[in-house]
């Protein structure tokens, strides 16, 4: 069957190039292994093969997404007609094959690159790059070989789909113009329309992929028994992953403060603590890579951790990607079907690498000599052994929706007859993360004046009076200031205070700016910095929108304001109004106004413009505004707000409808409040030649209301033939409308209905608004640890 | 004994220790009926929206009620002191957090799930084709 208005060329060459992009991967991994100098040349000229075809297989899905061809399930899903072109590449990306194909973009630009770089390592490496490639490809492979199929396209046709085959509408050759619904896709989300989703996923997925280089080369030592000669490479690597992984999180929380309403950058959601945990882990890597440079012996923990960030990257994959976390993430994909490939993927490399691991551990060199408690490198190690701790344990607590597959009620094993779930995640997460961040900073404020193998304990603290006297003062006028004297939070902030002068004051003091360490130093200061930030303005977040509900102290059903239009409310420090609402595009604008009393005056001190973002097809949506000052963000949102139309409202003009049954010389009783009662009944019925031409009747009804005022009433029903008409009477000043609705037949009796009318609502919104006190050293933290990173990864390359 | 080894025998105390705290932030999956015995306990109950019973927002208040069905098929009231979701009539299944009483199940916590459009196509099509 030929079918109409269908881009197959499309279709077909971007399978194509999947299909080769896979078998060129395939090729690659068995050339490189095989090993030798044809067999290796053979291997990169695939590698370059599978790349180069990877790319145009995503540029032809770009094309496709920017032409609107609809007929293409991926497209009609993630864009519409009226899509700003801007927001072509979130679109790209939304889906599972999209972000597959980022994933897969950037790792083999890494790969393009250590073609390169990776000089004598090249076989190895490339080769374990190769797999890992030719598993991804596979994933949007969409080959079906009987009832299995392997990978999801993105190339696969509406019609194409399993759910579709054999549906009448397949059999219309026209189908495209004949069905408006292929006029225009689904859309983009509308939370991801912001340009935080333009950048964020983009260095998220290379912080992801850039995992792989440090694995890669630990694999690669492994094999040839050679633990020595990359370790310099795997560290520039082991940093950039830390810095680009690390901005990419970060990036991730500004979109989560900036355009979703949750209130905050972190929730701990399972998408977010499972990207969390790979950095963790890489920056332990990374740091461990660092002692066995300048000290060695770390061999075996260094190897495990690489092994591990890139297993938990894949374990990460896995959950978010399978459908497993179901109900108990927000933000997960939705599931395509693919998880017992993705659950290949993950046994493969788990498997593979542990088992090489295991094999080789005999051979690993070994510490000679034990490390002094007094030397860098145990604290590094502690160090290191603390950031994994705290990645298990958030690993252990995403993984509950697993554990509930496995030994829940529906498990492999049933261990326990109900799922469980967290009760409170956000509370869980921080009571335990808390002590582990202490310990963090801590090191990494001591670390500086720590030598490697031995430090005089004398010099230790003699380096830093300074630097502890600081600290404390700084801590407790932090505390006095914003009056937080919790315990836990007041010895974060002291560490966090520490980290920060310690490294600054090393920098100054004892480094005098060089540049050597600078990049390290700078990093470590952001660091501190997002500690503190970060503990800052959500221990001490207050909302300022409160209402007089009281229900119990940790019950908040008093967040929420309520103003009317034009109305002006105390809201905090501020008096605020809503001036009204505006559309603009997509989007309806509420314009708040926020004055501050000056001399019993109010003068208007700024404007937020909170909206809600309509869209029809994946529900209405609210878009937070925040007002940014020094020390801390005003950040409100709509949290309700009356999006009827016009015509909706006036349909409802009139309420509580009622039916009176009348009769003549008896009162009833209207709304508690009138008394009715029907005076008579007039009938006209005029007939020619025996045969009744129309009837007419009006009720002569009486009302009287409470003040005993009476209203004289005469609603009309006329009947011709089938038709029948009423001409209805209104008492204005008490809003009241009767209707001669019938004649009941059985009681012979005339059917009246009052209605009232629905008295005009003022207009109203509900906002919340709060308080985050000094969150921009959150920003600047993350600034620090990106520019840091690049000044560090830059000086190693300089000096190597 | 070696120095790092006392450090990971340390941390795998902490990791064994935190398991067993862990036990005490984690709750089930219930219905409307195992949340009343829960006796205020919290808890986490799914169904959905029972279009048949009342709905009712007070701005006012900020208070929002509503009757749900749980997967059992128990209705129960639901109060929930926060602004009403918006798209609520849409939502095709509801994930309540909260604790079970007498009169109602107080939700904390709500999250929906909205059916996809996508899954209407179908529909739609084949009925404009047999119409």
């Amino acid at each position: 069957m030929e079918y109409v208005g269908e881009h197959l060329w499309a279709a077909n060459l971007g399978r194509g190039l999947t299909a080769l992009s896979f078998t060129m991967a395939l090729l690659s991994t068995f050339s490189y292994y095989a090993n030798g100098q044809d067999w290796k040349k053979l291997g990169r000229f695939a590698f370059r093969v599978h790349a180069i075809s990877l790319f145009g297989l995503i540029g032809t899905l770009f094309f496709i997404m920017a032409n609107h061809y609809f007929e293409f399930d991926y497209v009609w899903k993630h864009t519409s007609l009226d899509l700003p072109a801007r927001y072509l590449f979130s679109a790209f990306w939304e889906g599972q094959e999209g972000s597959f194909l980022l994933w897969m973009f950037w790792n083999a630009i890494l790969g393009f690159i250590l073609t390169y770089s990776a000089k004598s390592f090249e076989g190895p490496v490339v080769g374990v790059f190769a797999a890992v490639q030719a598993f991804l490809v596979s994933m949007v492979l969409g080959v079906y070989i009987g009832d299995l199929h392997i990978g999801y396209s993105p190339f696969i046709l509406v019609r194409e789909l399993q759910d579709n085959v054999g549906l009448p509408w397949t059999q219309f050759t026209d189908y495209l113009t004949r069905f408006p619904n292929f006029m225009d896709g689904e859309g983009l989300n509308p939370l991801l329309q912001n340009y935080w989703m333009t950048i964020h996923p983009p260095t998220l997925f290379l912080g992801f992929a850039s995992t792989l280089v440090p694995f890669s080369y630990a694999i690669a030592g492994l094999l040839r028994r050679d633990y020595k000669s990359w370790i310099n490479s795997a560290l520039i690597w082991s940093f950039f992953s830390v810095g680009i992984l690390g901005v990419g999180i970060l990036m991730g929380g500004a979109w989560a403060y900036e355009a979703l309403s949750f209130g905050g950058f972190w929730a701990w959601d399972p998408v977010e603590n499972t990207s969390l945990v790979p950095w963790l882990t890489m920056a332990a890597g990374a740091h461990l890579l660092l002692v066995q440079k300048n000290k060695g012996g770390v061999i075996p923990s260094a190897l495990f951790m690489l092994v591990l960030t890139f297993l938990l990257v894949l374990y990460s994959t896995f959950l978010t990607r399978s459908g497993v976390l179901g109900d108990s993430s927000v933000h997960a994909f939705v599931d395509l079907g693919l998880s017992g490939q993705l659950l290949i993927y993950l046994l493969f490399f788990s498997i593979g690498s542990l088992v090489l691991l295991l094999a080789r551990y005999k051979g690993l060199p070994k510490k000679d000599k034990e490390d002094r408690m007094d030397s860098r490198e145990f604290w590094m190690f502690i160090g290191a052994l603390t950031l994994l701790i705290s990645g298990l344990q958030i690993t252990l607590s995403t993984s509950y929706p697993v554990f509930n597959k496995l030994f829940g009620p529906d498990g492999l094993i049933t261990l326990y007859d109900k799922d469980k779930v967290l009760s409170d995640p956000i509370d869980h997460y921080n009571a335990i993360q808390i002590p582990f961040a202490v310990v963090i900073v801590l090191l990494i404020g001591a670390g500086q004046f720590l030598s490697y193998r031995k430090t005089s304990t004398a010099l230790f603290f003699k380096r830093q009076i300074l630097t502890l006297a600081a600290t404390t003062l700084c801590a407790l006028l932090s505390s006095w200031s914003l009056k937080m004297w919790n315990p836990m939070y007041f010895l974060l902030l002291w560490a966090s205070y520490y980290a920060i002068i310690g490294n600054l004051e090393f920098l100054i003091r004892w480094a005098k700016g060089n540049w050597n360490v600078a990049g390290s130093t700078v990093a470590h200061v952001g660091f501190g910095l997002i500690i503190a930030g970060s503990l800052v303005s959500n221990a001490n977040k207050d909302v300022i929108s409160k209402n007089k509900t009281f229900i119990h102290e940790e019950f908040p059903a008093n967040e929420n304001l309520l103003i009317h239009e034009g109305d002006t409310v105390q809201m905090g420090d501020y008096w605020v109004s809503w001036t009204g609402q505006e559309e603009e595009g997509y989007y309806l604008n509420y314009n708040l106004e926020f004055f501050k009393e000056n001399q019993g005056r109010l003068e208007t001190s700024f404007n937020l413009k909170p909206r809600i973002q309509l869209n029809e097809k994946m529900g209405n949506v609210a878009e937070p505004s925040t007002k940014h000052f020094l020390s801390k963000d005003i950040y409100t949102h709509v949290t309700y707000a009356d999006l009827r139309t016009e015509l909706e409202k006036s349909n409802e003009e009139w309420k509580n409808q009622f039916d009176l049954e009348l009769v003549q010389g008896e009162s009833h009783f209207l709304y508690g409040k009138y008394k009715v009662q029907l005076d008579t009944l007039v009938v006209e019925a005029p007939s020619t030649d025996g045969e009744l031409d129309y009837v007419v009747l009006g009720a002569g009804i009486s009302l009287r209301t409470m003040q005993d005022s009476v209203y004289k009433i005469m609603p009309v029903y006329a009947v011709q033939g089938d038709k029948a008409n009423h001409v209805d009477t209104e008492i204005e000043e008490l809003g009241l409308k009767f209707r001669f609705e019938r004649i009941n037949y059985e009681t012979n009796k005339p059917v009246i209905s009052a209605a009232e009318r629905t008295e005009e609502e003022e207009p109203f919104i509900l906002i919340k608004a709060e308080v985050f006190p000094w969150i921009n050293l959150l920003w600047l933290g993350s600034l620090m640890i990106a520019i840091g990173t690049f000044i560090a990864i830059v000086t190693r390359i300089r000096r190597s | 004994m070696k120095n790092s080894q006392i450090a990971i025998i340390v941390a795998i105390a902490i990791l064994i220790g935190y398991s067993l705290v862990r036990l005490g932030n984690s709750s089930t999956y219930s219905s409307f009926e195992d949340a009343l015995a829960l006796n205020g306990e919290k808890t986490t109950v799914i169904g959905f929206l029972d279009l048949e019973g009342t709905m009712d927002f007070n701005p006012e208040t900020v208070q929002f009620s509503f009757t749900a069905k749980d997967k059992k098929g128990n209705i129960s009231k639901v109060i929930y002191n926060q602004p009403k979701p918006q798209d609520f009539e849409r939502s095709e299944e509801i994930t309540m957090t909260g604790y079970g009483t007498d009169s109602a199940f107080i939700a904390t916590e709500i999250l929906m799930k909205c059916p996809s459009k996508y899954n209407e196509q179908n529909e739609v099509d084949s009925d404009k084709i047999y119409k």
